[in-house]
C-alpha cells in the first residue's frame, strides 16, 4: 500500500487495519506523533490528514491511503521552522514535550483556518489535548500570539489572559538548610 | 439546584532534596581549545528544565555567555552521578555540583591567563568571555585565547569537577523522628487561595481562580519557573476533583488504569491563576535557589476542600472530590452521620527548623 507522508510517498507493508500511529512510528520511523492512550483520549498521536487534524491512533492506514499525512516533522524544517513551532520555542510553550507534536499539529490546523486569538476559541479547538506539565498557559499564549500574526522575532511575552505574577523580594538569608 | 460560592486556603511548607539527605550530584567540566564549555552531569531533564538551569549556572560563575555553554547527559554511564530528578533537587543539589565545578574551571582559566598574560590570576577578572586586568580592562585576553594557549601551548586541560552530598541525617528518636542535623537542603513556602462555585444538586465543583504565592529562594529562570508553577496549579486541580490512583500508594497496582478512567484537567474551564513570587534566597542553594518543582502541585486540594466547606458546610474527606463523594458527603451530613476518614501518612514537624526559617522570612514582607 501506498502512504504519502510529508509529501514523501513510502510503500508500506503493514495490514490496512493496523493503527496509521503504529504504521508511522514503527514502520517508518516517524516518531513525531507520539504514542500516549492510543484510545484517542489525548491528542498526542494528532497528524493532518488533508490538513485535518486526526487521532493516527484511531485511524487506520487503509483510512489514509490515498490522502495526505502530514506530522510535526513536515510543518517545517530544522533551519526554517513553521510560525506556530516558532511560538512554541519563544513561548517556552513545551516542557517534557510529549504533548508538544500533537498541540503544534492541531494549533496549525486552527491558524491555518484563520482560528482567532480569543482564549475561549482556542480551548475550544485544543480541548482534546491533554498536557501533563503546562498548565497550558503558555500553549495558550503561543497560539494566539500566532493568531494574532505576531512576528516571531518580536512576538511579546506579555501577561497571559490565563496566569499572572508579581514578584517581591531582595537579597536576604532565609529558608536555610544545610550549605 | 443552587450554586454556592466559597473560598478556602491553604499552605504548605517542602523540602527541597531528598527527605533526610544523603542524595549526592556530581559534575565534572570541561573547556575546549576554543572556549566553548562541555558540562557533564547525569541530571535526567524530564521537561523541568535542569539543563538550561545547570547551564546558566555554568555560564554565570565562570564568567562566559549562556550560548557558549553545552550540557551533556546522553549517558549516565560518562556523566558522573546524579541521585535523580526528584524531590525538587535538581536545581539545588545539581546545581551546587555544577556550581563548583564551574568555580574550578574559572581558577584554571585565571591561572593559565595569569602566565599568558605574565601578571597574577588574582589581579585579573572574567566576565562574559573575556579576561581582564583589574583597573585595566584595555590589557584583556579571551577565554577562547586562554584555551587554545591551555591547550597548545602549555599542553595542559582547563578542567573541573565538583560534587554535592547534604549528609545523611540519621533518626536519633524513632518516637519522634528527630534527626541528628538538619533532615532537607532547604525549605520553600507556599499558600494558595481557592475560589470555588459548587452545585449542590449534580455535585459539580467549579474552581473559579486560584490565588497563590510562592517563597521560590531565587527565580533562576522566570520563564521556566512560571512553567513550573502554571503546571503544578493544573495538576493540583486535577489532584483536587479529578484524578484518583487507587489503590493508593505503596500498592504497586498505584496508577490510573487508562486515559479513559484517569482523568486529568484539560484546556477547558480553567481557573484564572494568580501568583505571587517571593524571592526568599536559601543559605545553601546555587544562587539562593531552592526546589519549587513538587511543591507547585500541593496546595490547592486541600484549599479546594476547604473551599467546599465553606461554601456548603460539608467536609469531603477524600481526593478527588468527585461529584458523587460531594454528594454522598451531603447525604451524610443531611443524615448527621460521620464522614469517613482514611489513615494518612505520619508527617514529622520540625518546629526548630520550620520556626527559624520562617522567622527569617518575616524581614521578607513588603
Ligand atoms: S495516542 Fe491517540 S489520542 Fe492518545
Ligand atoms: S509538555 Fe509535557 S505533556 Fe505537555
Amino acid at each position: 500500500m501506498d502512504l504519502v507522508v510529508n509529501a514523501v510517498s513510502h510503500e508500506v507493508d503493514s495490514a490496512p487495519l493496523t493503527s496509521l500511529l503504529e504504521v508511522l512510528r514503527e514502520e517508518l520511523d516517524i516518531t513525531g506523533p507520539k504514542a500516549g492512550c492510543e484510545t484517542g483520549g489525548c491528542g498526542a498521536c494528532t497528524v493532518l490528514i488533508d490538513g485535518e487534524p486526526r487521532r493516527s491512533c484511531l485511524t487506520a492506514l487503509c483510512m489514509a491511503e490515498g490522502r495526505e499525512v502530514t506530522t510535526v516533522e513536515g510543518l517545517g524544517t530544522p533551519e526554517a521552522l513553521s510560525a506556530v513551532q516558532q511560538a512554541f520555542i519563544h513561548h517556552y510553550a513545551a516542557q517534557c514535550g510529549f504533548c508538544t507534536s500533537g498541540m503544534i499539529v492541531a494549533s496549525s490546523a486552527y491558524v491555518d483556518r484563520g482560528g482567532s486569538p480569543d482564549t475561549g476559541a482556542i480551548q475550544e479547538a485544543l480541548g482534546g489535548h491533554y498536557c501533563r506539565c503546562t498548565g497550558y498557559v503558555k500553549i495558550l499564549d503561543a497560539v494566539a500570539a500566532v493568531a494574532r500574526g505576531d512576528d516571531a522575532d518580536t512576538m511579546s511575552t506579555a501577561a497571559s489572559p490565563t496566569s499572572s505574577y508579581v514578584s517581591i523580594g531582595g537579597t536576604g538569608n532565609g529558608g536555610g538548610g544545610a550549605a | 439546584m443552587t450554586l454556592h460560592r466559597g473560598r478556602g486556603m491553604s499552605t504548605i511548607e517542602y523540602p527541597t532534596g531528598m527527605n533526610q539527605n544523603g542524595d549526592p550530584s556530581q559534575a565534572w567540566i570541561k573547556v575546549k581549545p576554543d572556549g566553548r564549555v562541555d558540562v557533564f552531569s547525569g541530571t535526567a531533564d524530564i521537561g523541568n528544565g535542569s539543563k538550561t538551569i545547570q547551564s546558566q549556572i555554568v555560564a554565570e560563575t565562570i564568567g562566559v555567555p549562556y550560548d557558549w555553554v553545552t550540557f551533556d547527559n546522553s549517558n549516565t554511564d560518562s556523566s558522573p552521578l546524579c541521585t535523580g530528578t526528584f524531590a525538587s533537587r535538581a536545581t539545588f543539589v545539581a546545581g551546587n555540583a555544577v556550581l563548583k565545578a564551574a568555580r574550578e574551571v574559572r581558577g584554571r582559566i585565571l591561572e593559565i591567563a595569569g602566565r599568558e598574560m605574565e601578571i597574577d590570576p588574582g589581579d585579573l577578572e572574567l566576565e562574559d568571555g573575556s579576561v581582564s586586568v583589574v583597573g585595566t580592562p584595555a590589557r584583556s585576553m579571551g577565554v577562547d585565547e586562554v584555551a587554545g594557549a591551555a591547550t597548545f601551548v602549555h599542553g595542559e586541560l582547563l578542567t573541573g569537577d565538583g560534587a554535592h552530598l547534604n549528609p545523611a541525617a540519621e533518626i536519633i528518636d524513632p518516637e519522634t523522628g528527630e534527626v541528628d542535623k538538619p533532615p532537607h537542603a532547604a525549605i520553600s513556602y507556599a499558600a494558595c487561595v481557592a475560589e470555588v462555585e459548587v452545585d449542590d444538586e449534580t455535585g459539580v465543583v467549579r474552581v473559579v481562580k486560584l490565588t497563590q504565592a510562592y517563597d521560590i529562594g531565587r527565580a533562576m529562570n522566570p520563564t521556566l519557573l512560571e512553567g513550573q508553577i502554571d503546571g503544578g496549579a493544573v495538576m493540583g486541580l486535577g489532584f483536587g476533583l479529578l484524578e484518583d490512583s487507587y489503590p493508593y500508594y505503596p500498592a504497586n497496582e498505584h496508577r490510573g488504569e487508562s486515559m479513559n478512567t484517569y482523568h486529568v484537567p484539560g484546556m477547558e474551564g480553567l481557573p484564572a491563576v494568580e501568583n505571587v513570587l517571593i524571592e526568599n534566597p536559601s543559605t545553601g542553594g546555587p544562587y539562593g535557589a531552592k526546589g519549587i518543582g513538587e511543591m507547585a502541585n500541593n496546595a490547592q486540594p486541600a484549599a479546594i476542600a476547604i473551599a467546599i466547606h465553606d461554601a456548603v458546610g460539608v467536609w469531603v474527606t477524600e481526593f478527588p472530590i468527585t461529584p458523587e463523594r460531594l454528594l454522598a458527603a451531603l447525604d451524610r451530613e443531611a443524615a448527621g452521620e460521620d464522614q469517613p476518614r482514611r489513615e494518612g501518612k505520619r508527617v514529622i514537624y520540625d518546629e526548630h527548623l520550620s520556626v527559624n526559617t520562617v522567622a527569617t522570612a518575616k524581614s521578607w514582607r513588603p
